[in-house]
């Protein structure tokens, strides 16, 4: 699954490892996620909603639609 | 940060654990050895595993702190620790049969410990290409 986290982090002039602290994960965590090595459960997919401001699926997105 | 109290815990805990399990050990082997067989002789040598379930504990406690990213990559690790320590164990098994020495059955625990140090080895340096400055 693709996502826009690594956009929505830098337009708040955030590095990995302040993403990190503040969802409470690893840094090796947020970069797992940006780069699409791991889809995060739910409670976190929502905390990062919630830290953005932002409905789920404007971060979060499907590599293909499917029908 | 995460990473760093998450740390600090594990090692707290871990460290302590180690520390009773040495204490035990040398009081075993300084007290345990030179008494007679028996039910008494049989606890005090046993006494260093304290400290073993001390560890556990401190390995359970790690596990539910540290998050799900970090969970899911810890089973891949032993994942691929445990089928490398079979395939050693088993392959020297055979060349047991073919006249190598008989090993101890600590040996088992040492080559799982390095097969698990090669796997988080490897893994940390693939990590390392992903990483921001």
């Amino acid at each position: 699954m693709k996502n826009a986290i690594r956009e929505l982090r830098a337009a708040r002039g955030w590095s990995q490892a302040h993403l990190a602290g503040l969802l409470d994960v690893s840094r090796q965590t947020v970069i797992a996620i940006e780069t699409g090595r791991y889809d995060p459960s739910l409670p976190l997919a929502f905390s990062l909603a919630r830290l953005f401001e932002q409905p789920i699926e404007t971060i979060f997105f499907p590599d293909q639609e499917t029908a | 940060m995460h990473e760093q109290r998450v740390a600090r815990a594990y090692r707290a805990e871990l460290f302590m654990a180690i520390a009773v399990y040495v204490v035990l050990l040398l009081a075993s082997i300084g007290y345990g050895r030179p008494l007679p067989d028996g039910a008494l002789r049989t606890a005090v040598l046993l006494a260093p595993m304290i400290g073993f379930g001390l560890m556990i504990r401190a390995i359970a406690r790690h596990v539910r702190r540290i998050d799900e990213y970090q969970r899911l990559r810890l089973l891949e690790g032993l994942a691929l620790a445990f089928a490398i320590t079979g395939a050693v164990t088993f392959s020297y098994g055979f060349l047991e049969t073919a006249g190598y020495p008989k090993l101890s059955m600590f040996t088992v625990w040492m080559v799982m410990g390095a097969s698990w140090g090669a796997v988080c080895i490897a893994r940390a340096l693939q990590a390392r290409r992903t990483v921001e400055p």
